[in-house]
């Protein structure tokens, strides 16, 4: 069905889509205020119908987009700028959120589909209507972007034949296809929270209520944040082709920010269940974990930070810094306004407690998340004061961070089995010594195994001590239940995973952190990185393998052409593997990307990327080659990670419990 | 009274902490400068490493196959220096154009670990005689 040849264009009918969206999330931000301000049911049902009717038009929009896209029709100014006849379907589809107004346009359909299904699904309580329109004016905020400063859809009157294509780093790997949709729900579903939280100040409920209602739904913006982080650690070994996976880049500063205050909220969150305490702190760390997601976009979008993904450097910088700022404002008002329903009446009765664990636990993420935003901004600032151009090296935030995050290792092994209110000395000192036992046991193999640098020891050090908080964790719930049942062990252990999901959930991520930790630790710390020659048909030694360049090659596929070098990889004589590195070229503009070759092992990557010139005819070829111990560690962990908290999230079996209460009734 | 113990607990730690970001910042600050901003106080920057942007001058080039050592001249049209990196050239890599090198300065010499292609559509090398706009050259390699 062809659209164009109608009269009726793409460009007119996306944008057409786009402004009945911002026209009906006007309407229904306004409605739900004054519904939500008067309790008029029906202006409040008005606003809800009128979310789902944003949502429907944002679909809309998208979905035309796409049409456009893998129609090339270049009459859609975002397309005849980013897309390519020759690109293959998938990079087509992904385009959509390979440039600016393209990613803001997804961001708000994904806004309009959590504001959506919120609209249907939240319980009917005083804090819905408040909530629900403080969403629409987050939506209000990014469909306007799209609509009114960042169009995607402007009218092309004399489109060009094709399209330069997208960025060629984002074209390159399958991985481009979700990490950013996986970073963006993870943005959008945190929103949530801080709807809720600021409902909660509006109408003088800053109890628990807002917390519970939200808890699936920051976890899950939380889950989603933790894989696109991990996923995009991935991308970037797969396709940088410098064989690292984090280089405390400012783009991916800012995606660690909201992930760390969203961290210390979901830990903070259950002191305030538990003890009633910490409510303004809660708040505000919501507050702060979107406000940085904002940040983090202007900063990135607005090209005042120049790295691999600000590309554009469109009008929205200043609109995303003046809505960072109307959020702070706004919400530390609000704040302000109802402190005396803020604070706290109970006091930290002991810091050796579960409260006090987690308590500091916050302060040192928030210290890592501020040091992480210093490094990140501090060029600005020095650029404002002196005009001297400067970067923060890695190095600034590896010191800054590492001591810290053990400290939180710490934490995080003693805290969970730490009784609420008061630890008693006993059990503390018996618990502690166990702790202690394992944290030397690894720090002795680890020592005999030959490593002698401190913090990595020290990391294998606290992964022994979390190991065996986990296994107390483990054996102080099952213990009880053994003792109490006749079934074997087996079944009363899944009995319990499946009926405590939010506790098992829980231990099931911190494993996977350590795991992460692990990773990090012997990718960074044992790296070998060296450029080598290959001299094609000649072995070459290195580090126990036997590699052998036996020939270059050329190869063209749909839009690309890809020159690199085929390398088998021997130990002991015997042939493991033959990997391909290659360099791609996309279309005209001659820009291109890397595939590196890897080869997996458990223990350690064999990686290696083209370095310099492979044009034909050549005797030789010069490869980067990588040896990353550990670091496949980093992408398990990551996996764990995402499905200890699906775990976590899953509606548990409900335990019948039998009590006997005072008056001898009996309570199920 | 225990909540002004708290209080004071957190100003000394915060104030530590201050402390060892302030060092560990001022430590790992890696400044972006051209050949002539260098040779105006070399001695400002000694010991540090810093990111040296320039175009490549003609007939400098020269990579040594065996050990893979690549030499060049990185010039502003005013100073010059030498560059040696260890490594391959990066594909873009040639004459006449824009790179961002990292490392530091050892006799004159600069130690690169670290070379960037910047290729800028911006900048417009100078015709011979005209006076050459060194701000703009150091904007297209930002």
């Amino acid at each position: 069905m062809s659209l164009t040849g109608g009269g009726l264009s793409l460009a007119v009918l996306g944008g057409s889509c786009v402004f009945l969206a911002l026209a009906l999330a006007v309407y229904a931000l306004v409605t739900g205020v004054i519904g939500a301000a008067r309790r008029d049911a029906r202006l409040q049902t008005s606003a809800r119908l009128a979310a789902v009717a944003v949502f429907l038009a944002m679909t809309a929009a998208i979905f035309v987009m796409e049409v456009a896209l893998l129609t090339d029709d270049f009459s859609v100014s975002y397309v005849a700028q980013h897309s390519r006849i020759a690109s293959p379907t998938w990079v087509k589809f992904v385009t959509m959120w390979a440039a600016l107004e393209g990613s803001i346009l997804l961001w708000g359909w994904l806004l309009s589909a959590y504001t959506a299904a919120l609209a249907v699904t939240a319980p009917n309580t005083i804090l819905r209507p408040w909530a629900l329109a403080v969403m629409q004016g987050v939506q209000v905020f990014f469909i306007g972007v799209t609509a009114l400063a960042a169009s995607p859809f402007r009218l092309l009157v004399d489109p060009p034949l094709d399209g330069p294509g997208p960025n060629p780093l984002l074209q390159n790997h399958w991985m481009m296809a979700v990490h950013p949709v996986l970073m963006y729900l993870g943005f959008v579903g945190l929103t949530v929270p801080f709807a809720y939280a600021m409902a909660a100040l509006i109408t003088r409920q800053p109890g628990v209520t807002w917390m519970t209602q939200t808890r699936r739904w920051t976890l899950t913006g939380w889950g989603f944040l933790s894989a696109a982080i991990v996923a995009g650690g991935w991308w970037s070994y797969e396709v940088l082709g410098w064989g690292g996976f984090w280089a405390w880049d400012p783009v991916e500063n800012v995606s660690f920010l909201p992930w760390l205050t969203a961290t210390a909220f979901i830990h903070s969150v259950q002191v305030q269940e538990r003890r009633r305490m910490l409510k303004g702190w809660n708040l505000l760390l919501v507050t702060l974990t979107f406000a940085l997601t904002i940040l983090g976009t202007f900063l990135t979008r607005s090209g005042v930070i120049s790295s691999v993904h600000a590309f554009g450097n469109g009008p929205v910088g200043p609109l995303f810094l003046g809505f960072f700022l109307l959020v702070v404002l706004f919400s530390f008002s609000l704040v302000a306004l109802r402190w005396d329903q803020v604070r706290d009446r109970a006091e930290l009765d002991d810091p050796v407690s579960r409260e006090g664990a987690i308590l500091l636990g916050n302060i040192l993420f928030l210290a890592i998340a501020f040091a992480v935003l210093l490094g990140t901004i501090f060029p600005l600032i020095v650029e404002a004061l002196t005009g001297d151009k400067v970067t923060v090296g890695a190095p600034f935030f590896d010191q800054v961070s590492v001591p810290v995050w053990l400290i939180i290792f710490l934490l995080m092994g003693i805290g969970p089995l730490l009784p609420w209110r008061k630890a008693e000395e006993q059990s503390l000192r018996r618990n502690l010594a166990w702790l202690a036992g394992g944290a030397l046991a690894a720090g002795l193999i680890a020592f005999i195994l030959g490593m002698r640098l401190v913090y990595p020891l020290l990391t294998v050090v606290v992964a022994g001590w979390n190991l065996v908080s986990l296994a107390l964790l483990l054996h102080g719930a099952l213990a009880p239940r053994l003792r109490l049942s006749d079934r074997s062990a087996l079944s009363v252990f899944r009995q319990y995973a499946f009926e405590s999901r939010r506790r098992f959930g829980s231990m099931i991520v911190h494993l996977a952190i350590i795991v992460i930790a692990l990773g990090v630790m012997g990718a960074s710390a044992y790296r070998i990185d060296r450029q080598m020659r290959f001299q094609f048909g000649e072995p070459v030694a290195f580090r126990g393998y036997t590699l052998v360049a036996t020939d270059s090659f050329r190869s063209q596929t749909q839009g690309r052409l890809s020159t690199g070098a085929v390398v088998e990889v021997y130990r002991n004589g015997d042939k493991l593997a033959t990997l391909r590195p290659r360099i791609n070229v996309f279309g005209a503009n001659q820009q291109s990307a890397p595939t590196p070759g890897v080869y997996y092992t458990p223990w350690h990557d064999l990686y290696l990327s083209i370095a310099g010139d492979v044009s034909e005819g050549r005797q030789s070829v010069v490869l980067r080659v990588v040896q990353s111990p550990l670091v496949a560690w980093i992408w398990i962990g990551g996996l764990v990670l995402v499905f200890g908290t699906i775990w976590s999230l899953l509606p548990g079996r409900q335990r019948v419990r039998r009590r006997t209460t005072n008056d001898g009734t009996v309570r199920a | 009274m225990r909540r002004g113990v708290y209080i004071a607990l957190a100003a000394v730690i915060l104030a530590f902490a201050g402390m060892l970001i302030y060092r560990a910042l001022s430590s790992s600050l890696v400044y972006f400068i051209l050949p002539s901003e260098y040779a105006k106080s070399p001695q400002q920057y000694d010991d540090r490493r810093l990111r040296l942007g320039g175009i490549v001058e003609a007939g400098s080039v020269d990579f040594d196959t065996e050990d893979l050592r690549l030499t060049f001249h990185v010039t502003d049209s005013v100073v010059t220096y030498p560059v040696r990196h260890f490594g391959a050239p990066p594909e873009l890599f040639q004459e006449n154009t824009g790179v961002v090198v990292e490392g530091h300065f050892e006799d004159g010499v600069f130690v690169s670990d670290n070379l960037l292609v910047k290729h800028s559509e911006v900048y417009q090398a100078p015709e011979p005689g005209e006076p050459v706009n060194v701000e703009a050259l150091k904007e297209s390699l930002q």
